[in-house]
């Protein structure tokens, strides 16, 4: 009975430390491979600056001057 | 058989040196081996991978830099806001979306090649302008109008915006009641360190509605900034300054029209070491304080004052420390773009806690490179002082010249700026030195301030034990390019080797950053008969790069 427990905590925990080397593994190919960077360059970055192209602006020109109170 | 893309035959493999590759797998390629140039792909800056520094040294990187700068800056968006606003901040904002996500690169660039004490210690500075930035555009968010619906928030009415070269210094009466953020900083100044790309917009944006282009492009992308609509808005009133010339004067005057809201206006004066103008310079900073109470209701608090003071002056007592190692030792294990870089933010900002944290790291560093005397840059053939303004889409510059040339840029003038300990025993006293620090402010004093002071280039030379200077000529810069040929006679009668670096500040299109390059390659070849230390770095393409 305590051999079948103590087994499958080993198990739990031989399977805690499979996915945590995997994940640890994975990340480390990001950013050994700088995959990351080529995300953000080749994917994020032209389809942010697209939307930010598009966005409608205040014609900021068209602000009244001395609309406000002169502060001393 | 191919081996990752390289052709590989019986014959290779049977002469390799396998004793060799273990070892430049486990203590990474000596200097000369290492190649850097060949991991760039094309023009983009990116990696084919990143640089392999040795097993210690890849996964100090990997585990106390990359992961964990990413996972701290979740923490510190949590900490210092929430993830609704950011995300908002991200889509609206291209200050924000396009350039601070590509941060992890900016590490990159700047931290390329380092090892051991210095890897470790630069890496420190870039974690406390990272976090610092975070807290200070969460806060803009959080209090932004534009953000939530125009709706005039608690944390609206308790900010105060400013000019980035107002320093966070004369708000610490008032830090305990509200708080202070620089306006342009974040989506100004940082943004063209960490991607290039962005301020191009602003700078366009200025030209496109008549304004001239000849001005400074620092002042002009600061402008564009409104005239694109794209600054935050978080807080009632504005203060602004003349800092550093005239071009900064039209930015506050455009910008008391385009926010049309209570805005004082803080001059610094021009020649601060006149005795007459010290009262005159207290009294405006008396100015800005009444100017607080009168919009905010909120009283100056001296003890707040007098406690921040004392910790600001802590960080400037070490910043002296780092001095002394930088100047009379080969241990200082700070690179010239950290340096220059974290000095300016926060001596510029103000004490907050991060700079406190990571002064703490870095005393460590320090002391241990010190106690067990540790070379920190042992391919140093030079000792150089980097003068005047920096190109601020190659503050690396200073990493690419030690890798190539054993350029190693000990000091900078942006470091020597705010060169003053904040005296708390009385108010008179206090008012005193804090007038002498806002006048010592970045570009005020070496570089629009006065001949005698832009030639202290000469005492720096000789107390940091430098053997050349890296002369930045900022193109769009009237007051520097007014004594250009001032410093060319002085570098002729004194005999100094001195590479003019020209830029135009934030605008990478003026002078691109290969012609930077291939300007000190040429001096290094033809003035100083000298080999590069690594090949591939003297030529590449990264134009289209961060």
């Amino acid at each position: 009975m305590k051999k079948a427990i103590l087994k499958s905590i080993f198990k739990v925990i031989g399977k805690i430390f499979g996915i945590f080397a995997l994940v640890y593994g994975a990340l480390f190919a990001v950013f050994f491979f700088d995959l990351d960077g080529k995300f953000l360059y080749y994917v994020w970055e032209p389809m942010m600056v697209k939307r930010y192209d598009k966005m409608e602006r205040t014609d900021m020109t068209q602000t009244p001057y001395g609309a406000k109170e002169p502060v001393s | 058989m191919k081996l990752f893309g390289k052709e590989v035959n019986k014959d290779t493999l049977k002469d390799t040196d396998w004793k060799k590759v273990a070892s430049d797998f486990w203590y990474g390629k000596p200097h000369e081996e290492r190649r850097l140039g060949d991991l760039y792909i094309g023009n983009t800056g990116l990696y084919k991978h990143r640089e392999w520094r040795g097993v210690k040294d890849t996964m100090y990187y990997f585990n106390n830099i990359w992961l964990y700068n990413y996972g701290h800056m979740i923490t510190d968006i949590m900490k210092y806001g929430n993830m609704v606003d950011f995300i908002k901040g991200t889509m609206r904002y291209r200050w924000m979306g396009q350039t601070y996500l590509t941060v992890m690169h900016w590490f990159d660039r700047g931290l390329e090649g380092l090892r051991g004490e210095a890897l470790a210690a630069s890496a420190w500075h870039y974690r406390g302008m990272v976090s610092e930035t975070i807290r200070q555009f969460q806060r803009m968010f959080a209090a932004d109008k534009k953000l939530h619906g125009g709706k005039e928030n608690e944390l609206w009415k308790n900010s105060i915006a400013h000019n980035e070269t107002v320093s966070g210094v004369i708000f610490f009466p008032f830090r305990d009641q509200m708080d202070d953020v620089a306006l342009e900083m974040i989506p100004y100044f940082v943004t063209c360190h960490v991607n290039n790309h962005t301020v191009l917009n602003y700078i366009d944006a200025a030209q496109s509605i008549g304004l001239p282009a000849d001005p400074c492009p620092m002042c002009q992308a600061e402008y564009g900034i409104f005239v694109l609509d794209d600054y935050p808005d978080y807080a009632p009133t504005m203060i602004t300054s003349n800092e550093a010339c005239d071009g900064s004067v039209a930015t506050s005057v455009l910008q008391d029209w385009f926010l049309n809201r209570p805005l004082y206006a803080m001059p610094q004066p021009m020649r601060y070491d006149d005795p007459l103008v010290q009262k005159h310079c207290a009294e405006e900073i008396e100015g800005a304080w009444k100017f607080i109470e009168d919009q905010y209701g909120y009283k100056f608090n001296w003890e707040k004052y007098k406690e921040l003071a004392e910790k600001h002056n802590k960080l400037t007592e070490f910043e002296y420390e780092k001095w002394d190692v930088a100047a009379n030792t080969p241990y200082y294990p700070i690179n010239g773009v950290a340096q220059a870089l974290y000095r300016i933010y926060y001596s510029q900002d103000g004490w907050r806690p991060i700079w406190e944290e990571v002064d703490g790291h870095v005393k460590k560093i320090l002391d241990r490179c010190v106690g067990k005397k540790i070379e920190t840059f042992p391919k140093t053939r030079h000792r150089a002082i980097a003068w005047s303004c920096a190109p601020l889409y190659y503050s690396n510059w200073c990493t690419w010249a030690y890798n190539c040339w054993g350029i190693n840029t000990v000091i900078n003038m942006d470091s020597l700026m705010f060169d003053q300990l904040l005296r708390t025993d009385t108010y008179e006293h206090a008012l005193e030195d804090l007038t002498w620090y806002n006048e010592k402010a970045p570009m005020r004093a070496m570089a629009v301030g006065g001949h005698e002071h832009i030639f202290q280039l000469w005492q720096y030379m000789e107390r940091f034990n430098c053997d050349m200077v890296i002369m930045y000529d900022q193109l769009a810069c009237k007051g520097m390019q007014g004594i250009h040929g001032m410093f060319e006679d002085e570098f002729r009668a004194r005999d100094i080797h001195a590479i003019w670096v020209p830029h135009a500040l934030p605008d990478k299109r003026v002078v691109p950053r290969a012609e930077i390059r291939k300007i000190i390659s040429d001096y290094m070849t033809t003035v100083m008969h000298e080999e590069p230390l690594d090949p591939t770095l003297v030529d590449f393409d990264d134009s289209e790069s961060w």
